[in-house]
Parts: C-alpha cells; structure tokens; sequence
C-alpha cells in the first residue's frame, strides 16, 4: 500500500525557494515551520548574523549551520566607541576564526564590528580560507599593517578589503605591495582609517591600475591631493572614491589634472576624504557632483558659504555627513536644494568648547525636516533645543526611522521656556510611528520615558545620558517598549527597582547597558542568581564590588542574553554574576 | 516618590491637537491576580529562535521585585537616590573642569583628527583645542611597550608626576626586575607628531602635549 506524499516537496526544490530568502528574520521564520523545514534551511543558511559574540559560541553556530559562507560578529558595546568601555573588556575574534578555520574550508566574508582582530587572527584566516572574498573590520583594533600583509600575500580571491574607523598599528604602506602582480580582484578598498605617513604611491598605483573591477576606494589623510589625478585616472570606473589629505598650494596645473581626473569618472556616485581641504579646488569635483547621493564632510573645515556652493551641486544628494560649520544658513540651503535627502548627520567642530562657535541651532533641523520629505535618519549635534522645534520637527517628518539628537551640554533645558524637553521628543515617540533608533539628551525627567513607553512601539535602540528622575522612567521604557533589543544608559539616576522588575523583560533583548547609574551590587548579584540566561557583567576599574557594601551601586553594569554562560575570558575588572548553582547544570548543558 | 501617574494634562501651549497623556500602561496590571506587575512585554512572539532544537525549559520568571504603588520607599527618596548616585559614580561631572568621559558622544578617531585645521576663522575657531588628552573628555592614552605587539592605554588623568607613571607602566607591562626597569626609558609623540623623550620635558608640558607613550629600550 502506498503511502501517497502529494504534498511534500524534494528537499531541493525547498532548497531552491529558501534561497530567495535573504533576510535573516524571515529564515528564523522559516526554520520553525516544521522540523523538516528547520533541517532544510540549517543547511541551506548561507548568511549567519550573531549581534553579540558572547551571546553563543562558534561551535553551536557552525553545528546548526554547517554550510554558511559568510558572519557578521559584533563584539564590544556601543558606548566602546566613546571610550566608556575600558580596553581589554573583551570581543576577541580569535576564537572564532579558530573554529570556523578548521570547519569551514570554504569560509568566504567576514564582517566584524568592535572586536578585537590581532594579526595573528588575520594570518589564520588567511591560511584558512581558499576562496576567502571580503573582510570588513568596523571599530575594530588590535591590529597592524603586518596582518593586512598576510591577508593581501595569501587571499588570491580577496574582493573586498574595508577597514572602517579601525584602530590598527600603521607600520608604512609595504604591506600593499604584498599582493601579487597577479592579484586582480580588488572591487573594494577602505584604508582611510590607517594613519603612517610613509606612503608608497607606486603600489597603490599599480595594485588600482591592475584591478579593472574596482569600485570602491577610500584613500587615507596621508595621500596628498597631487597624487589622486593619477590614481583616478587609473580607475575611472569607480563608484566611490574616498580622496586623501585635499590640500596643495594653489597651482593651475595640479588644479587642471585634478578636475580632469574627476570628470573622466562617469561612476561617482559617493565621495569622502577631504582633510585639511582647501576650498579653491572644491570646484575641481563640480563634474561629478549632479550624480553624486552620498558625501561625506565630517572632516572639512569649509565654512558655511563654501558648503552651500558645493552642495548646490549635488541635487541628488541621499545622503550628507558635515561639521556645524554648515551652520543654519547652510542647512536652509540643503532643504531647498537636495529634496531626496535620506540621511543627515552634523558632528560637533568644536564638542568640547563651551561657547557655540558657530551658528547652528535647532532651525537647521527644523528646516530640513521641513524641506528633504524622505528624511529618514539624522544624527544632529547642537547646542540649543525646544521643544516647540521638536515638535514641529515631528510632525514635518513622521517617517522618521532613526532620531538622535545630541544637545551639547548634559540637561539642557528648553531654551525658550526652560522647561524639560519631555514633550518635544514625546512628539518625536508619538508621530513617528516607525522609529526604529532613538538617542536622547538635555534636560529629560521620567515624563519623557512615558511617552517613550507609551507610543516608541517599534523602537529597538534607545540611548539615555544624564536624563529622568528615578526607577519610575527606567521602568516605563523596559514595560513598555515592545520591540526593544539594545538599551544603552548612563549617568542617570535607575536603580534596583526598574531592572528586578522587568528581569524578564531582559531575556529579550540582546544587551543592556548602564555606566554611572544607581544600581547596585546586591540588585547585580540577585539578577545575575536568578536570570541563569543572562549574563549580569560588572565592570569596575575601583576594585571587586564585594569590597565594597552591596548596596554600593556599582560603576558599570553590562547585561546581555546568552546560551553559553559566563564568558571565560574576562579581565581582571569585569565581574560575572553567578548563576543560582542549582541552575548551573542548565546553563552547562547549553554550553555546547 | 509618586508611583501613581495622576499627571494632569501638559500646558504646554505648543502641544500637537490631540496629544494626550495616555495612563501608563503599567496601572493595567497593578492589580492582577498574582498580585504583582508583570511585565507586559517579552513573553509570546517576541521570543528569538533558539539556536538548538531541544525542547527548551523555559523558567517562568516573575519578576524579581514586585512593582508595587502602596510602600512609598525611602529608597525612593530623590534625594537619597541622588547622594548615592553622584558619591559613587566614576564618571564625574565636570571633575576639575577635565569633562566627562565619552561626552559629547564624538567617535574617538574624529578627535584624533582635529589637527592643523585651516579654516581661515581668527579668534573664533577653538578647533585643535586638545592640547591635553583631557580637553578631549578622554583622559586615556595608548601605551606601548617596544617589542610588544599589544597596545595598552592608561588613564593619565590618575598621574602627577613621572614617578608615579613611570610606576603603573612598569606594572602594567610586568616588568618586575628593578635592574631591567632601569633600561626602559619612556618616549611620547606629541600633537605635531614627534617623538620625544618624557625625561626631557617637565610633567606640565608632557601631558599638555602628549598624545601616545612608547616604552623603549635604552642603552643597549
């Protein structure tokens, strides 16, 4: 008697549709339909995201998916960037590219981001990985220009090589010439982040010469503006190009070369660079200017009136990062001039000086919420705000998906009523529906983390300094933002109350952070005793938190999910809050 | 400190028309059976996919303090909150006008970079205004010791005088032997990017200019 299957597919075939799924969201989805769905798609998964490297170990990853080609790996939390992590705390690659090395031959992209890369890290992966294509290093460190010298000898299929915002030991520009005369599959190049002086134009010549398909370059500070015609000229094709230090005594003949080598690059869709620039060969860019989306001005000294003649150039600008230097005036320009304005982002000239040195100011925002319709992401530093401009704000750009703000001085208060800022970023909760990431600052007191509880239901990032009165404010983020994963807290005045009674609420989500709040010890240890899938992380530079009383509040306090426990290699001023023992045999089992 | 939200209605005058202040969502759950406030979140189809096919145990947790409106804490008194908070904390406000560390949020390379800025400003421009490590709200600072692939970073701010730093290097870097700490001799580079000698300078012009420490070798 047959059994009649009509319904179930050959694993191929399945094989074949899940290949059409990209995202990692939909692929979980996936793998819980049924148990056969989940074996298909263990095999099939070609991508594996892990957002915090010590939430799983890389043997459970490559034992669940055995035939994956690429990982992305986060390490260190995101206030590392601000220097609030102390070095040495963790995110060490190494461990990983041990394991993948020997399981996975045919390993082809690794994107890293705040971890821990040393050379010998780079070497094996070099050594390990035949077909090895990209490698992406984002706020990474530990480095030097010897482990790019491995990498660029060994990897014959090497595509993309993109150190971005990276801390490595710039030891001079040999390492280029590393890669063989051979070698021709460049696509994608970021150095801009290495910092020698010693440059080597030959081998950057002939290594963008040779590699026909390269598309992105971004040269570092030490390149002088003389040399980027020729490098240019070799590589007409590129689509984004990153220039080097853009200043040279005023000379026509490097000026015509310049603007020559510019308009023979019919591709440019993105520029960067632009140190110590000087504003007389700015038009040399002009050629490329209409079909540029994304500029990057953060490390231009232009003043305002420089920056709006080169952006009434750039129509089709998407994308905008630039110093305040813009100022107001500046920004008004950008409305009226680039309406498909995505995201913008003004950085601080002058973060630490305490008269504003320039004249920008809430309007700037205001104007460009009103003017660029698919605003969707800004980063904004300023020294003034009112609520009356936020709301204003909110109600011009309710698809706003990602909103931080950042008044200079900590507590703020409205400038034109002295009041709290609570209901200017309440609007901000309340219009914009889709808010995905959200930074807070001035004066904020639990009023504000209402209305975030209340209306921030798609909110999963949210950054909290010097802001709220009590537990109540910390309370109503964690009971009321639903889709949150990563909270990021400091100087603020949470305690014990908040974080027990939403311990639940942690498992959640993928990390929790607070530096200089009021939580303390005992709340650590009673967290860390009952939440056996959390690791409960005091980091403390003063010495062991049992030599202080326990309701001492602690310095730093590091929470995140996990499967695999306590994580072995922690320095000597991060604590781990034991589990309950009796939980301890579950929390072992998960380990492998 | 008031649990309850009896706020009355924000007067704010440039409130949007029909923005209200919703009750807290928590008072819903005050009064539930358990007795407690659990959590309205994170249970259901928040959960993330397990990375192993076990069947999980998964512990139903209460939470581990119960929110509750009757007790008025002294805990909770703002004023204590506040004493505890500031007394213990590390990140100081304002310490010695040094700043904060890690604000204004500025990524540490774009500090770095802030050098030689020709923007054609006179007086106005306090660009290039490190010249302390601590003007750029960061007091740490590499530290590296010759022969030793690994950078350190010490916070500077914790030094007065050579001794004392010449002490935590020595430390940091276990170099125990008195004899071998004499044949180390501590070079900086400074802002313009030379590399100096600290026994050259006095403390005050040192850490005024000094942007990363090498340890090296003297003598032999």
């Amino acid at each position: 008697m047959h059994k009649k299957m009509a319904f179930s597919f050959p694993d191929e075939v399945l094989e074949h549709v899940f290949s059409f799924i990209q995202s990692d969201k939909d692929r979980n989805s996936v793998s819980m339909v049924c148990k056969s769905w989940y074996e298909i798609e263990r095999y099939c998964r070609r991508k594996v995201f892990v957002g915090n490297c010590y939430a799983v170990s890389p043997r459970m990853v490559i034992r669940r998916f055995p035939e994956f080609r690429s990982i992305e790996l986060k390490g260190k939390p995101h206030f590392a960037d601000f220097n609030l992590v102390p070095d040495g705390w963790g995110g060490y690659v190494f461990p990983w590219i041990a394991e993948m090395a020997g399981a996975l031959p045919w390993l082809e992209e690794i994107k890293l981001k705040r971890m821990v890369v040393t050379d010998e890290s780079l070497e094996l992966i070099a050594k390990s990985f035949k077909n090895f294509k990209v490698l992406v290093l984002s706020s990474c460190e530990g480095f030097s220009t010897d482990g790019l010298a491995a990498i660029a000898a060994t990897c014959k299929n090497l595509k993309e090589l993109d150190l971005r915002d990276c801390e490595g030991d710039d030891l001079g520009w040999h390492w280029l010439s590393y890669f063989p005369d051979t070698y021709t599959s460049l696509v994608s190049l970021n150095i801009s982040c290495l910092g020698s002086d010693e440059v080597s134009f030959s081998a950057l010549e002939r290594l963008v010469g040779r590699c026909t398909n390269l598309r992105t370059l971004r040269l570092n500070r030490a390149v002088p503006l003389d040399k980027i015609a020729n490098i240019l000229r070799h590589a007409p094709q590129l689509v984004e190009f990153g220039t080097g230090s853009y200043t040279a005594d005023l000379r026509p003949d490097i000026y015509s070369d310049l603007a020559g080598a510019f308009s023979s690059c019919k591709e440019l869709k993105s520029l960067s660079g632009f140190w110590d620039v000087v504003p007389a060969y700015l038009p040399a860019i002009y050629p490329v200017c209409s079909k540029l989306t994304s500029l990057n001005l953060s490390y231009a000294t232009l003043q305002s009136s420089d920056l709006i003649k080169l952006v009434s150039h750039c129509p089709n600008l998407q994308r905008l990062l630039v110093l305040d230097y813009i100022e107001d005036s500046g920004l008004e320009a950008l409305a009226s001039i680039c309406n498909d304005l995505q995201e913008l982002r003004v950085f601080p000239s002058d973060p630490f000086g305490v008269e504003p040195n320039v004249s920008l100011t809430e309007q700037g925002l205001v104007a460009v919420s009103s003017g660029c319709p698919k605003l969707q992401s800004v980063l904004y530093f300023c020294r003034q705000m009112s609520n009356e401009a936020l709301v204003t704000i909110a109600k011009n750009r309710p698809n706003f998906t990602r909103f931080r703000l950042c008044i200079i001085e900590p507590t703020t208060a409205d400038y034109l009523t002295l009041e709290p800022l609570d209901v200017g970023f309440g609007a901000i909760v309340q219009y914009c529906k889709d808010l995905q990431r959200l930074s807070l600052s001035g004066l904020l007191t639990d009023r504000v983390f209402e209305y975030i509880g209340t209306y921030a239901k798609k909110l999963e990032m949210l950054s909290i300094a010097f802001a709220g009165d009590g537990d109540l404010g910390l309370h109503h983020v964690l009971s009321g933002c639903e889709s949150l994963r990563k909270l990021e807290i400091r100087d603020c005045p949470f305690g014990d109350k908040a974080l027990l009674a939403n311990a639940e609420k942690l498992e959640t989500m993928r990390s929790l952070w607070m530096s200089s709040c009021a939580v303390s010890f005992g709340a650590c240890k009673l967290l860390g005793q009952k939440m056996p899938r959390l690791n409960v992380e005091v980091i403390d530079e003063r010495g062991p938190p049992d030599s202080r009383p326990e309701s001492c509040p602690v310095d730093k306090l590091y929470i995140y999910r996990t499967l695999v426990g306590p994580r072995f290699d922690m320095p000597p001023f991060v604590w781990t809050m034991e589990d309950d023992p009796s939980l301890q045999q579950l929390s072992r089992a998960n380990l492998m | 400190m008031e649990l309850h939200l009896g706020l009355s209605l924000p007067t704010n005058p440039f409130l949007p028309i029909g923005y209200e202040l919703k009750q807290c969502p928590f008072d819903a759950h005050v009064n539930d059976g358990a007795g407690g406030c659990s959590s309205s979140v994170g249970g259901g189809g928040k959960k993330r996919t397990c990375f192993d096919d076990e069947t999980r145990v998964v512990p139903k947790t209460l939470p581990l303090l119960l929110w509750n409106n009757d007790q008025p804490n002294e805990e909770d008194d703002p004023n204590d909150l506040h004493d505890n908070f500031s007394s213990s904390s590390s990140s100081i406000l304002k310490d010695d006008g040094e700043g904060l560390v890690g604000w204004p949020p500025v990524k540490a390379w774009r500090k770095k970079l802030r050098r030689n800025v020709h923007s054609g400003r006179p007086n106005n421009n306090r660009m290039v205004a490190a010249t302390t490590a601590a003007k750029c709200g960061s007091t740490y600072v590499k530290v590296k010791m010759e022969g030793n692939a690994i950078a350190r970073k010490i916070d500077i701010s914790v030094h007065r005088s050579f001794e004392s730093l010449t002490a935590t290097l020595m430390r940091m870097f276990d170099i125990c032997d008195e004899h071998l700490q004499k044949s180390f001799k501590i070079a900086y580079q400074d802002r313009e990017g030379d590399w100096l000698l600290a026994e050259d300078v006095p403390w005050r012009t040192f850490i005024r200019c000094l942007k990363c420490i090498k340890l090296i070798r003297s003598g032999c």
